[in-house]
């Protein structure tokens, strides 16, 4: 087995790394690139704590083999805040104290991303449908759908992008 | 924990890639979503020496319905693609109830519809990292000659825990193989050995390509029952599948299949020579219920116990049964 180089497209940005077949994308995005914001919870796939995006998707890099992605964009925790400003999902979670130990919230706010994606106005229930496979410890959640909550109603009144402060 | 080392192939078409299969023979490994293989491969039960990769084969994609032909859906539509399809929940309930139960959200953007048809067994004894199962003794699926589960014999037990394939069963699916000498076709029902050792009859230089459902069954009532530990996330316990036809009251048609509870998915055909041509009544679904308990044989290879899980089959059956029959709705 020997090292390959491969593309990777990580939040906009062109990485060329020489990795073994068998390297993970987790472990080329936390080792290779240093972006350690997405983190290893578990070691059976089951937390969701390692959750980035593939082409706006959801998806774990636990599972993901690094060399299989060279065609996706991939978007991580560190490419949600724009120029210095955090995401209004960012800023629910400070506001809410969404985020206890942190551990989760990376791949819980890349999750909530996708959804208000797709569905700018969910309801409590579909929110906590969309995370129940990311594993949170400490808040018991409630704080969590409240963040989420605080990041659409922010998105309602000036939608990232829209020039609005 | 890394993986072990293996040479990875990314065919972009599904000819060539049934020819790197039969390069390698068994040291070769098909993976998909990768969401079964690559936790597999972390707790040290595979050792391939090349892995396949086939999510670039553009032609296992896509759900096409046509009310002639049916439906067709391709291996490596996800089962966040089949639980969401319109379609499918129009018309094939029982398999987008089913494929919406599989993992979790974010695991369903990755599963595929063939990686979930051609999943591993699983057990207890099976499904734990190197240390664990060294510590705990070897088992015959993997290292070792005994099995824990049912010492006495040489079968090995560990039970099938895919979500869609009874669901599949229940509406008369098939299945498409291709191979370096063209394609075949087979009932999803001869799939599967109901061996925990040997689960599938697919051979080294063969992919799973994709599934056809009949068009006579569209629009049947469906509902789909699972035990699991962590109802967000995990693979089944127990499963139940209904796929029904009613006409004023009376059921015309009706199917039922079992995951989870043996090596193998299955059709407890029973229930339909049972069922057919009667109207509601509870004695009807209880001596249903009782042949679904006479079929389903769990044995002690998962944290919850045979007897609950063997209870659990019973109370699904009934649910599953009364909702779709006694209701006009169907679900
Ligand atoms: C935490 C967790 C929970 C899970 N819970 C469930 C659950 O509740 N229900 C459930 O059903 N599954 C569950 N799974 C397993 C898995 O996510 C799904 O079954 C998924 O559909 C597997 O598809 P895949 O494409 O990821 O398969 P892969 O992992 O890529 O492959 C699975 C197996 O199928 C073979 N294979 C894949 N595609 C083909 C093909 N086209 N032809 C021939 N062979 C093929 C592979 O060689 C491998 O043996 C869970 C997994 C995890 C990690
Ligand atoms: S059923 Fe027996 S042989 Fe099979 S995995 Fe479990 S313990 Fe091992």
């Amino acid at each position: 087995m020997t090292a390959e180089p491969i593309t990777l497209r990580v939040n906009g940005q062109h990485f060329e790394v020489t990795v073994p077949p068998n390297r993970l994308l987790l472990d080329v995005l936390r080792e290779d690139l240093r972006l350690t914001g997405s983190k290893r919870g578990c070691d059976d796939s089951s937390c969701g704590c390692c959750t980035v995006l593939a082409d706006g998707v959801p998806m774990l890099s636990c599972v993901m083999l690094a060399a299989s992605y060279q065609d996706a964009e991939i978007a991580t925790i560190e490419g949600v805040a724009e120029n210095g400003r955090l995401h209004p999902l960012q800023e629910g979670f400070c506001v809410e104290g969404g985020a206890q130990c942190g551990f989760c919230t990376p791949g819980i706010i890349l999750v909530a991303k996708a959804l208000l994606e797709r569905n700018p106005n969910p309801t409590r229930q579909e929110i906590a449908e969309a995370l129940s496979g990311n594993l949170c410890r400490c808040t018991g959640y409630t704080q969590i759908y409240a963040s989420v909550e605080h990041a659409i109603r922010k998105l309602q009144e000036a939608p990232v992008g829209s020039g609005k402060a | 924990m890394s993986l072990p080392p293996f040479m990875l192939l990314r065919p972009r078409r599904l000819d060539e890639a049934v020819v790197r299969l039969a390069d390698y023979g068994p040291e070769a490994m098909i993976v998909a979503g990768g969401t079964d293989v690559v936790p597999n491969l972390r707790a040290g039960l595979f050792s391939p020496r090349a892995l396949v990769d086939i999510k670039g084969i553009g032609e296992l994609g896509g759900i096409r319905f046509d009310p002639r032909s049916g439906l067709e859906l391709g291996a490596l539509t996800t089962l966040t693609a089949i639980a969401e399809s319109s379609v499918v929940q129009e018309h094939y309930r029982v398999l987008a109830e089913a494929a919406g139960t599989v993992a979790s959200p974010v695991l369903r953007n990755m599963g595929t519809l063939g990686g979930n048809l051609c999943l591993e067994t699983r057990c207890l004894w099976y499904n734990q990292s190197t240390v664990w199962r060294k510590a705990c003794g070897f088992c015959l699926k993997k290292d070792g000659t005994v099995c824990h589960v049912a010492p006495g014999g040489e079968r090995c037990w560990a039970v099938w825990s895919g979500d869609t394939a009874a669901a599949l069963m229940t509406l008369d699916a098939e299945i498409e193989i291709a191979s370096p000498r063209g394609r075949r076709r087979m009932p999803l029902t001869e799939f599967y050995k109901n061996d925990g050792m040997d689960r599938i009859r697919l051979g080294r230089d063969e992919i799973l390509s994709g599934v056809r459902v009949p068009a006579r069954l569209a629009g049947y009532r469906g509902s789909y029952q699972k035990l699991r530990i962590r109802s967000a996330i995990d693979y089944p316990l127990a499963g139940v599948a209904v796929a029904m036809q009613l006409e004023n009251g009376i059921c015309r048609d009706v199917r039922l299949g079992l995951t989870a509870v043996n090596p193998a998915p299955l059709l407890v055909r029973e229930v339909g020579e049972l069922l057919r041509g009667q109207r509601f009544s509870p004695e009807a679904v209880e001596a249903a219920a009782h042949a679904v308990i006479r079929t389903g044989k769990p044995l002690k290879t998962s944290v919850s116990t045979p007897e609950y899980r063997r209870d659990m089959l019973r109370v699904f059956a009934r649910r599953a049964l009364t909702r779709l029959w006694s209701s006009n709705g169907g679900h």
